[in-house]
Parts: C-alpha cells; sequence; structure tokens
C-alpha cells in the first residue's frame, strides 16, 4: 500500500546541476512541480474532504455513498503549454467513472454464511458499487493558451485513438536522471477491512520524456484481486512549440483468489498485499494502445 | 519504583518490552479482564477515544491534550492495532496502564482485536518484524478474547465500536453473550464490532458485501428508549473533522487516530464527560512530523514500469 513506508528517510532533492543541463526549472514555493521542454507538470496532496464536502459530492455524483478517504483536492496535471493539451488526473472524474460502469456489488466470504442468518423485519439491502471500481484513465482538456490558437484553429477538441505504436518501455528502463517525482493518492477505501481499494497515480519526469502510471488497485479479501493499469509516456521533442506526442496503454488484469490458488498460488490475503509483486500472476482480461489526437 | 511502572515508563518511550515480559504481562490483564461484564460499568467523569490503529506518537498527543492516566479516567473504544507503525508499543502501553489502574482505564474490544484481521492488517507482520516469533502475537490475541464488548457510563452513555445488532434489544442480551473466543462472522457479538449507522435507512440495512449489518434513526432511537440511554458513543469509522453526531444526536462516532495511516490529514477527537456527563469534545492533530520517525511527505523516486 501506499503509506508502507520504512523508517525515516531524507527528503529526496534533486540535482541542480542535472535541472539545468535539462533546461528544467522546479517550480516556485507552495507549488510542487517542474517546468521543462515546453511542459508544466505539477502536482498537489491535500488532506482527505471534510463532510460538507464530502456530501455536495455525493448530490453532484448522485450518489449516497463514496470511498472512506476521497482526496478530492489532490491533482496531477501535465500541460503542454504551446499546443494548450492538458492531461490531468482527479477523484471526482474517476468517481464519475465508477459511478457509470456501476458494477455489480462482490459477494465477501462471510456472505454465505449470513444468508442463513435470521433477517430483521424490513431489511434493505443496499447495492451500489462498494469496491468503487472505475474505468478512469485520466482527463484531458484543450485549454487555449495564445490567441492565435483560438482564432485561427477554432475550437479544438481532444480525443484518444488506438494505434500500434507501443511505449518503449526499454527506454524506460535506462536510469536518466528523474528530475521530478511524486505519488498521488486520488481515493482509498479499506471496503470495512475487507481488502482495499486504492487509485493512484505516479508520475516521473526525466531529461527526454515523461511517464506516468495511474493504477486502480482492488482485493477483496478471500475473493478477488483486480488491477487497473493506465501507463502514459511522452517523449520531448527538439521542437518545443510542436505538438507533442502522447501515447496510453491500459492493462486490466483481474482473478479471483479461487482461481490463483487452483494454479498453486497462496490462498490467504496477507500474500496480496504488493500489487507490484503480483501483477503477473494476474490474467489480463483487457488491453489497448492509445494516441491523443487533437481535432477540430 | 515497582517494576511495572518501569515497564510503563519504557513503553512511554515506545520501546517495546521483553517476550517475557509481555507474557507476565497479559497474564496478570486476564485476570483483571476475565471478571469485567460485557457491558462494563463506567464512572464519570471519563474520556473516551476511539480508534487508535498503533499511531503510537499520535497516542501520546491523545494523553497530551485527555491528561494522563490515572489522574484521567479512560474508556478507549478498540482498534489499538493495525494499520499504523507501533501497534505493539501501543497495546502494550494501554494494557499496562489497565493492570497498573485497573479502575481508571477501560478497554473494550474492536474488530481489529482478532486473529485474522490482525494478520492481513500489519499486527502480526509488527509481532514477527519486532520480536522474530510470534509468541507476542499470541500472547496479545488471546488477551483480546477477554476485553469486554461495550461500556455503560452512569446507566446513560452505552459505548462499543462498531453498533448495534438485530439480535440485540436489550443490554441484558449483550450480558448474556460469551465473549471469550475469537470475534465471530455472525452473530450478536460480530455486529457489535463491526456494524455502522447508516443515513439512507431508517431500519435495518445489509452491505452491499453481503455481510455487516448497517442501522437507521429508527433502530437507534428504539434502542436508546428501551434502554433508557441517551446516546450512544461509537468509533470505527474515519471521521475527517474527529466526531460526527448523527440521527439526531441520538449517537455519535469517535475517531482518535490523527492523520490516519499517515496521509488522510483529518483531526481527531476524545470525548470528555465530565461528573454530570456534559460533553466536550477535545480535538487534536499528529505528532509533529520528526518525532514520528515515519517518513517525509515527498517519496523517494522509483524507475516504475
Amino acid at each position: 500500500m501506499a503509506g508502507d513506508h520504512g523508517g525515516g528517510e531524507e527528503e529526496w532533492k534533486q540535482e541542480e546541476s542535472e535541472l539545468k543541463a535539462a533546461g528544467a526549472v522546479l517550480l516556485p514555493d507552495g507549488h510542487f512541480g517542474i517546468r521543462l521542454k515546453g511542459w508544466h507538470i505539477e502536482s498537489s496532496k491535500r488532506a482527505i474532504l471534510s463532510s460538507s464536502a464530502v456530501h455536495q459530492w455525493e448530490q453532484r455524483l448522485g450518489t449516497s455513498h463514496l470511498p472512506e478517504m476521497v482526496f478530492g483536492d489532490s491533482a496531477l496535471f501535465l500541460l503542454h503549454v504551446e499546443s494548450g493539451i492538458k492531461i490531468h488526473f482527479n477523484a471526482f472524474d474517476a468517481l464519475m467513472g465508477w459511478k457509470q460502469e456501476a458494477l455489480p456489488p462482490v459477494e465477501v466470504p462471510a456472505a454465505a454464511k449470513w444468508k442463513f442468518r435470521s433477517k430483521p423485519s424490513q431489511q434493505v439491502i443496499l447495492d451500489y458499487d462498494y469496491t468503487f471500481t472505475t474505468p478512469y484513465c485520466g482527463s484531458e482538456i484543450f485549454v487555449p493558451n495564445s490567441p492565435r490558437e483560438s482564432v485561427e484553429d477554432g475550437c479544438c477538441s481532444l480525443h484518444w485513438e488506438d494505434c500500434d505504436q507501443q511505449i518503449d518501455l526499454a527506454a524506460l528502463s535506462s536510469r536518466e536522471p528523474i528530475l521530478f517525482y511524486d505519488e498521488v493518492i486520488l481515493y482509498e477505501d479499506e471496503l470495512a477491512d475487507n481488502g482495499v481499494s486504492l487509485l493512484t497515480v505516479k508520475v516521473r519526469v526525466m531529461p527526454t520524456c515523461w511517464f506516468l502510471l495511474l493504477r486502480f488497485w482492488l482485493r477483496v479479501d478471500g475473493v478477488l484481486m483486480r488491477l487497473r493499469d493506465t501507463r502514459m509516456h511522452c517523449a520531448f521533442v527538439t521542437d518545443e512549440i510542436a505538438r507533442p506526442i502522447i501515447l496510453r496503454e491500459s492493462c486490466w488484469r483481474e482473478a479471483t483468489l479461487q482461481s490463483l490458488t487452483a494454479k498453486g498460488f497462496p490462498s490467504d490475503s496477507a500474500a496480496y498485499g504488493d500489487p507490484n509483486l503480483i501483477s503477473q500472476t494476474l490474467p489480463v482480461v483487457a488491453h489497448k494502445i492509445q494516441r491523443l489526437r487533437v481535432s477540430r | 519504583m515497582s517494576e511495572l511502572d518501569r515497564q510503563i515508563e519504557q513503553l512511554k518511550r515506545c520501546e517495546p518490552l521483553k517476550e517475557s515480559e509481555v507474557k507476565a504481562l497479559c497474564l496478570k490483564a486476564m485476570e483483571i479482564l476475565v471478571e469485567e461484564s460485557n457491558v462494563q460499568r463506567v464512572d464519570a467523569p471519563v474520556t473516551i477515544c476511539g480508534d487508535i490503529h498503533g499511531q503510537f506518537y499520535d497516542m501520546k498527543e491523545l494523553f497530551k491534550v485527555g491528561g494522563d492516566c490515572p489522574q484521567t479516567n479512560y474508556l478507549f473504544l478498540g482498534d489499538f492495532v493495525d494499520r499504523g507503525f507501533y501497534s505493539v508499543e501501543t497495546f502494550l502501553l494501554l494494557l499496562a496502564l489497565k493492570v497498573r489502574y485497573p479502575d481508571r482505564i477501560t478497554l473494550i474490544r474492536g474488530n481489529h482485536e482478532s486473529r485474522q484481521i490482525t494478520q492481513v492488517y500489519g499486527f502480526y507482520d509488527e509481532c514477527l518484524r519486532k520480536y522474530g516469533s510470534v509468541n507476542v502475537w499470541r500472547y496479545c490475541t488471546d488477551i483480546f478474547d477477554y476485553l469486554s464488548l461495550s461500556a455503560l457510563i452512569e446507566n446513560k452513555v452505552f459505548s462499543v465500536h462498531g453498533g448495534l445488532s438485530p439480535a440485540i434489544t436489550t443490554l441484558d442480551q449483550i450480558r448474556t453473550i460469551d465473549r471469550k473466543q475469537e470475534v465471530p462472522h455472525d452473530g450478536a457479538m460480530c455486529d457489535l464490532l463491526w456494524s455502522d449507522p447508516e443515513e439512507v435507512v431508517d431500519g435495518w440495512g445489509l452491505s452491499p458485501r453481503g455481510a455487516g449489518f448497517l442501522f437507521g434513526g429508527e433502530v437507534v432511537t428504539t434502542f436508546n428508549h428501551t434502554n433508557n440511554i441517551d446516546y450512544i458513543c461509537r468509533a470505527h469509522q474515519l471521521v475527517m473533522e474527529g466526531y460526527k453526531w448523527m440521527f439526531n444526536n441520538q449517537i455519535v462516532t469517535v475517531w482518535s487516530a490523527p492523520n490516519y495511516c499517515y496521509r488522510c490529514g483529518n483531526i481527531a477527537a476524545i470525548l470528555e464527560l465530565d461528573e454530570n456527563l456534559n460533553q466536550k469534545f477535545r480535538v487534536f492533530e499528529a505528532a509533529p512530523h520528526e518525532s514520528r520517525g515515519v517518513p517525509s511527505k515527498r517519496p523517494a523516486p522509483d524507475y516504475f514500469l
């Protein structure tokens, strides 16, 4: 889980010389982010929503249930200043996706026993998707920058188009310096101590590209694991004014605990604490690669 | 200074006891807890505390705000362990205070005081890491079975970790439960430790998980009336503001783990009741960052793929 850190580490600092060599500038005090190669990349991490804000969100989303911890004021955005292309990540849009997908609830193992309990008179069975599973893979918006853009191009819209280009993972494995790094939790729920539902986005910015991973991770103890990863990559080009090429790869994996134990994997939930360690054991259920297109 | 007083001083510095000391402490605690009722009587004035979850340094903030035991009479509503980094020290300090001042601190059981839950959510691993064996986890989880299930303050404020059960109409029905067991997966004892109040139902609701009761305002009104109590005080659910009233002040949730899991940024609260049961909520924030030994806000970079 995102909070399972070790002991007190020194706060990590970027090397001044590396920033300078890449022509990068960190954002001034009060802002956490970086400007380089025509991009403005910024993250913000805030406390969970207050009770009154939760109430407002429930009304706006048309639900009476939200995750226990909604980091509604936390966000990550990546803006290409010249083209006006802005990619951003926030809990609200992700929860809109949850509301629309509206998967049927998953029963926990104890439910089998509960079917035989004597029922109180007039029992209401709630049926929302308490796992907060979302198809969210980020938000994009066109932010007209210069008057030239808005007059000449009219109204631009952004959309993702299937493509057969791959994200260059080999290039991403090279240890070029990380100039900016952050991980932002968008929402989290403990499923009332029946597992975990966690939506996070992490980003790293290097001298030649940026790369991010938006991950929805779900474990319903004794029942199933679900991992929905979205990776985005943008290689910097010499011409900062040219439209950037942004690739997006979504990979959804899912398995029931039953199917995993049948393959010889452990049956206790404690063995499935870290999605990084088990992602490869979960079969892929959906996969696609897309490229961001601008149309008018 | 007695051996026990020395151990309390040691635990207050967040230094765990030796395995043999834990074993002896648990044996003494068992003798005290076994005598307690499932509805333990508590006198006012008393200070009620919600979930702690192993956030030891934040619990020290709680004692700074609420006063030291035994000067202050405390009631803790369970969930001492799991999720935080110091479940061992947190639970042992509370248990040592219980043995030292049995009439000045009451500990009741939360759903995390269970063998099954602690194996998934941290306490088991922490014991193994700190002691190299699971013996301390065994001693502690054996003690969990002896913790009382609820408390009744001056016959007027009913306190429980989770909430109500459709199998329970009167407090006498709670008194008849045989509690000396692992928390069961269903039944009255399970409900008391697991259930939640829910705005969208009036009567009883069933969680979409297929297990876990939810109870509405009507259920609370009937229970309070039947048992002639003023209100219910419970914990179990994170509240950003530290406490939250529901159903026209018939039930209140108290949450005492500030900046829960070291990242939520929430406030914590304790509820002080004076000798006339007048309420005063005291809110507090997490311990200053550096004293807690947890990492800085910004994570170290990682070449994730």
